[in-house]
């Protein structure tokens, strides 16, 4: 019973934890992601509630929560509210294996890498069972449109993902991070280049962003699977989703950029994580408001035609390097 | 933990069955598939209790993020309404028949363990993806060899098949 304490306690202040680091990111990052857009397409931004607008998203979760919850006529009620929570609860998981220090992991399994492609791909069911159980044809469509995205984009992530494993020999984002311990010569992403792009491009249609946001553009495309979803339905989707940007570009430092390890030796530490992962979120909210947004038929043109490819080249490349 | 490990058996006992019931009783096929997922989470878990985690991640990952959404679309597909013909009351017999058909098995399966009980009771070793990559290339390459044709060999059909609607 007590070694099974020692085991559970931790386990349980790591998921506590990460509840927590969820809800903050997703705080700050709805902020500066309408500060980084007003200043890229210069407009202003929020400024009117607190210094700089630093209040907008507090205020902004306190409106989501006051609204009223409601249930569209005929739908499938159980099935209707299910969605959102089974598109939240995965990414509270999401957060478990990533390390952010040699100390300063949740869960040091040797499977870290596939718990979190594992988890991730809730999020499809979730979509689907959102869009279907709304009764509404926008939303069903949507959710058609949301799911051919994710499951396309899913491969190439896989397929890249699959190579590092290759390398290193191991699922284990720890031993994955010590690997590239040392110098900055170290990190994988000068000797896989191309799996680093490719998961870049996969990532941004794994966790719908623009230009790839076609599963949820708010008024172009009458929003997708989430119409009729008011108050904090629409909210565990928009969270969930800004949980999946951060364990995304978490993942996306683990494998390429060397984790917690800095360029020069004796410096690692979670900082450098938390820098590496900041950068790439910031990335991926600069492409959000530069680029424009693809079609659909060209967004699974360039999954199909272009990084499944140039993802199974790379890996067939790997394991022939590997084995020479 | 043995008794964690005992109470962990029986919530997934309880997953698995409480799923399969919801399945075959609702009379939506989207509630039915719902019950269907929630008996692969418990089977998902039973694996993990088995200390093969592996089993368990994939079964997540290819079950219920693939699988059961192309079963979604099937069943989106087919349009099947809530008042259907398998919608209503079954008779008496099928009941009969198919509590029949689902302790056939299980008392089978009971009788064998209690009977010829396995030699491992003890605490499962978690197998490491080496050995499970070296037991799939090695000792049963035959088997892994002969499954990975047949999936072939179904992708090639279905090709075909919706190859032949196209051209009409």
């Amino acid at each position: 019973m007590n070694a099974f304490l020692q085991h559970l306690i931790p386990l349980l202040i790591a998921a506590v934890a990460s509840m927590v680091w969820l809800g903050l990111n997703a705080l700050v990052w709805v902020y500066c992601e309408r500060k980084f857009a007003g200043h890229i397409q210069r407009r202003p931004g929020p400024f009117e509630v607190g210094p700089h607008g630093v209040l907008q998203p507090l205020i902004d979760g306190l409106k989501l929560m006051s609204k009223q919850l409601l249930t569209p006529d005929n739908a499938d009620a159980p099935l209707y509210w299910l969605a959102p929570i089974l598109s939240m609860v995965p990414v509270l998981l999401l957060y478990l294996p990533i390390p952010y220090g040699p100390v300063l992991t949740g869960m040091n399994i040797n499977l870290g890498l596939l718990l979190i492609l594992a988890f991730s791909s809730f999020n499809g069911l979730a979509v689907i069972l959102a869009g279907w159980a709304s009764n509404n044809k926008w939303g069903v469509l949507g959710a058609a449109r949301a799911v051919s995205q994710t499951v396309a984009y899913e491969i190439p992530l896989l397929l890249t993902v699959l190579a590092i494993s290759f390398m290193t020999g191991t699922l284990n984002l720890v031993d994955i991070t010590t690997m590239q311990g040392g110098h900055i010569g170290n990190w994988f992403i000068w000797k896989q280049p191309l799996a680093f792009l490719i998961f870049l491009v996969a990532m941004f249609g794994e966790t719908n962003r623009a230009p790839f946001d076609l599963a949820e553009a708010e008024s172009e495309l009458t929003a997708g699977f989430h119409t009729e979803y008011s108050s904090m339905g629409f909210g565990l989707f928009f969270l969930a989703e800004y949980g999946y940007m951060v364990v995304m570009c978490s993942v996306c430092s683990v494998l390429f950029l060397g984790g917690f390890n800095g360029p020069i030796p004796g410096i690692e530490g979670w900082w450098w994580m938390l820098l590496k992962t900041y950068a790439l979120l910031s990335f991926m909210v600069w492409v959000r408001w530069t680029f424009p947004r693809v079609r659909f038929d060209q967004l699974l043109n360039i999954n199909w035609k272009w990084l499944l490819p140039l993802a199974t080249f790379n890996l067939l490349a790997t394991a022939l390097i590997i084995k020479l | 933990m043995e008794v964690m490990a005992k109470i962990a058996f029986g919530v997934y006992t309880l997953v698995i069955l409480s799923g399969s019931i919801l399945a075959v009783t609702s009379s939506s096929l989207v509630r039915a598939l719902v019950g269907l997922i929630t008996t692969l989470v418990g089977v998902a878990g039973m694996y993990l209790l088995l200390a093969t985690p592996f089993m368990a991640f994939m079964q997540l990952l290819i079950y219920i993020g693939a699988v059961s959404v192309l079963i979604f679309f099937a069943v989106m597909l087919t349009r099947a309404e809530k008042g259907g013909d398998e919608g209503g009351k079954a008779p008496m017999k099928t009941y009969v028949y198919g509590l029949a058909a689902t302790m056939a098995p299980a008392a089978l399966l009971g009788w064998l363990i209690m009977t010829k009980p396995v030699d491992s009771v003890a605490v499962p070793v978690e197998v490491t993806i080496k050995q499970l990559g070296d037991g799939l290339l090695g000792s049963y390459f035959l088997p892994f060899e002969l499954i990975s044709v047949i999936l072939m060999v179904a992708m090639a059909g279905a090709v075909l098949l919706t190859w032949e609607k196209r051209g009409k």
